[in-house]
């Protein structure tokens, strides 16, 4: 059975960063069969794994030729690892409602059979938060299982996990999503381990991996490479490989207990107030 | 000498020939015994096309809305189907089916209608009205895609798929009529008993046509049964008559319970009459009897008198639902006639592979045109500025001011047609449906050759 996950979290937090590298790594250490469909209309979460090549999104060709005329081979492109990508796209910031981009994509890939059975796991990379009703599409019934949040010890990253839960909670009856865990996707900044720890058990979770900052993710990046395509012996490709192995071996799924504002504004005080 | 596929090229819609998608999932819910929907959008959703069946059937047809405000809008609505839901199973103690429709805004903002009909079953229903049989069924009719045409074909699906239970095989064939009228229910009824075959016919919408009774008002309805939905997963056949409404549903059986399935022809005219009595002949083994024989005798005796003589040549534009026409097409042609112009009020892309499209492509000897996602401009246009001249306009009431405005007679059919009396009660489809088409176009054409003083001295002949 495929496992199907949700990627969400705070916008710039590297959501697409750690989804392609965990990916990456769940495939190359781990020997896991995965898709990747990019739900974000800035079509930017399947770069690393296809090498940079651009790929023509769903909206692109639904709007060029047609809901009709969408094939499997039109959209969906193979990269590193035989990682399987989809980007959905969608409009030009401004304009139109990305949010029905997510649900005509989501929508077409199933009724082509794109989620294929032999998939160990799909991973939907979902745009920032959970603005509307469209981009909880990927944790409807049938969809989504899990959901994983990047964050970091930022302020802002955490107000933000704290509203994707609130989202979720709202799913989370009617569709049986669950919350996997966070990961701290660090920013280095002072208090952050203790502070993700003390968020993710407050809302009854766990920070499932600590993903430090390494400049190799970037110099990978610049070469439009997964950090463990770019040098699989490297630490941090044993960091996404051991992020991979905890979300393989996860057992950890709860419906988050969101925090008010008063009791966010009192942890981040305390924290933000450490030295 | 061609027949020319085209889309029409012009941007936006004047006067639209169809509505949209929830208008189909509509129709095809007010089929259903014990049946209200809600359709989870703007009240207009409801409304208008509420308004539409009365006008057209003129009768009174249950249906409620989740009636969409700008705070739904912005909050999401979901919260007002629950509460749609409860406020019908309390008012309606006998309702079982509520389908939940969706519509342009709600699937814009991504009300989650497959979630809600979960939550509600695991809450409400359990809850509140625990031992009441209630089935919510969620059906997507966004109406920014396809037409009323694709909702309707979306809708039957979407019931059958909900309901077909894999059970002892029943011996019966199931028939998907499409979007047709009480009269040519009964008409198909009729040559399914002359051939004493039993079927589940979908929808039995004969009691559309509702009587007027000493104990009161009536309300109109459908009166398919649960029991008739299940059935259709153990039936020996499907014939569906028409493509583009009910089609899915027959290929979703086939599919899934592998049952033998013919699709198409609509029955219009003698020929796919006689084709749609063989398939039935060739799916149950039973002969075609003598009676039916006879009746198509009548049928061919009854276009005899009126094909050389008064419908040769005679050029047609016919617009409408895209089995219909293209059925009506193939009946015209079978008289002689000249159908000139077919106006497709929605812009599917399968037409142009249509086999039926294809064939008279290949077929026709004089210039045809075919417009897909036409509206009524496609019609007045080609007539006003550009030299079209037609004998005869077939299309529904929707239609009627190129009629009115050009002083072109114009025969009444498909939907909706309300300025006409008691339309809906007469079949199109069989050798009574072929007998009624042509005598009354024939009709029309008199009552246009008196009107015009146009060789009405024939008549005096004749």
């Amino acid at each position: 059975m495929t496992r199907k996950i949700a990627i969400y979290g705070k916008g710039g937090i590297g959501k697409s960063t750690t989804t392609q590298n965990t990916a990456g790594a769940m495939a190359h250490f781990h020997g896991k069969k995965i898709f990747i469909h990019g739900c974000d209309p800035k079509a930017d979460s399947t770069r690393l794994i296809l090498g940079g090549k651009p790929q023509d999104t769903l909206m692109d060709v639904l709007r060029e030729e047609g809901a009709e005329k969408i094939t499997i081979e039109k959209v969906v492109k193979t990269g590193y690892q035989d990682i399987r990508c989809v980007e959905s796209g969608g409009p030009e910031p401004g304009v139109g409602c990305a949010g029905r981009g997510v649900i005509t994509a989501i929508d077409l890939m199933e009724d082509l059979g794109a989620y294929t059975e032999d998939l160990d796991y799909l991973f939907f990379d979902v745009l920032g938060d959970v603005v509307c009703g469209g981009f909880a599409m990927p944790i409807r019934d049938g969809k989504a299982q899990e959901v994983y949040i990047v964050a970091s010890g930022e302020m802002m990253a955490i107000y933000a996990a704290n509203n994707i839960c609130k989202g979720l909670v709202k799913y989370a009856k009617q569709s049986g999503v669950r919350l996997g865990g966070i990961i701290c996707n660090s920013r280095k900044v002072d208090g952050e381990r203790e502070f993700l720890e003390e968020f993710t058990s407050a809302i009854g979770t766990h920070m499932i991996h600590f993903v430090p900052r390494d400049n190799i993710v970037q110099k990978a990046e610049f070469n439009k490479k997964t950090v463990t395509e770019f040098e699989p012996d490297s630490d941090q490709a044993h960091e996404y490989s051991e992020l991979g192995r905890k979300i393989i071996e996860n057992t950890n799924f709860v419906i988050p207990k969101p925090l008010t504002m008063d009791q966010l504004e009192e942890m981040v005080v305390k924290y933000g107030l450490a030295d | 000498m061609s027949c020319e596929v085209k889309n029409k090229e012009r941007v936006g819609v004047i006067n639209p020939i169809f509505t949209c998608q929830p208008c189909g999932a509509q129709f095809a819910s007010i089929g259903i015994k014990d049946t209200i929907g809600i359709v989870h959008g703007g009240q207009g959703c409801v409304m208008f096309v509420r308004l539409l069946f009365s006008q057209h059937f003129k009768e009174s047809f249950e249906l409620a809305s989740s009636s969409v405000h700008e705070e739904g809008a912005v909050f999401g609505a979901c919260r007002r189907v629950e509460e749609g839901v409860d406020v019908l199973l309390m008012r309606y103690p006998h309702v079982k089916v509520i389908p939940i429709i969706s519509t342009c805004s709600t699937e814009i903002i991504g009300d989650d209608i497959d979630g809600v009909v979960i939550k509600l079953n695991e809450g409400l229903l359990k809850e509140k009205y625990a031992g009441r049989e209630v089935h919510l069924i969620p059906i997507h009719t966004p109406s920014f895609v396809g037409s009323m045409v694709s909702g309707y074909d979306i809708a039957v699906r979407d019931f059958v798929k909900y309901f077909a239970k894999k059970d002892e095989p029943n011996g019966k064939i199931n028939l998907f009529t499409g979007w047709v009228n009480p009269g040519d229910v009964t008409a198909l009824k009729h040559l399914l008993s002359e051939m004493q075959i039993d079927a589940t016919v979908l929808f039995e919408i004969e009691s559309f046509d509702s009587p007027l009774m000493p104990d009161g008002n009536h309300v109109s309805h459908g009166s398919t049964t649960i029991e008739d939905l299940r059935g259709t997963a153990n039936a020996s056949g499907t014939i569906a008559l028409n493509v583009y409404e009910g089609g899915k549903a027959a290929k979703f059986l086939e599919k899934e319970f592998q049952i033998p399935t013919v699709i198409g022809p609509t029955p219009i005219g003698i020929r796919n009459t006689d084709t749609f009595l063989q398939n039935l002949k060739t799916m149950t083994g039973k002969p075609i009897p003598e009676s039916l024989v006879r009746e198509r005798g009548l049928a061919i005796d009854a276009l005899t008198d009126l094909t050389h003589l008064f419908f040769a040549d005679k050029r047609v534009a016919i617009y409408g639902n895209p089995d219909l026409v293209i059925g009506l097409a193939e009946f015209c042609l079978d008289l002689e006639m000249k159908p000139v112009l077919l106006l497709l009020g929605d812009d599917n892309s399968a037409y142009k592979d249509d086999p039926r499209i294809k064939d008279l492509q290949e077929k026709v000897d004089y210039d045809m045109q075919i417009v897909t996602n036409a509206d009524f401009w496609e019609l007045e246009n080609r007539i006003k500025n550009e030299g079209l001249e037609l004998d005869l306009i077939l299309g529904h009431s929707k239609g009627r001011f190129i009629s009115i405005d050009y002083n072109i007679p114009m025969f009444r059919v498909g939907f909706p047609t309300y300025d006409r009396a008691g339309m809906y009660r007469h079949p199109i489809v069989g050798y009574a449906g072929a007998i009624w088409l042509a005598e009354q176009m024939a009709n029309t054409l008199f009552t246009d050759m008196e009107y015009k003083k146009n060789k009405e001295w024939i008549l005096n002949v004749w």
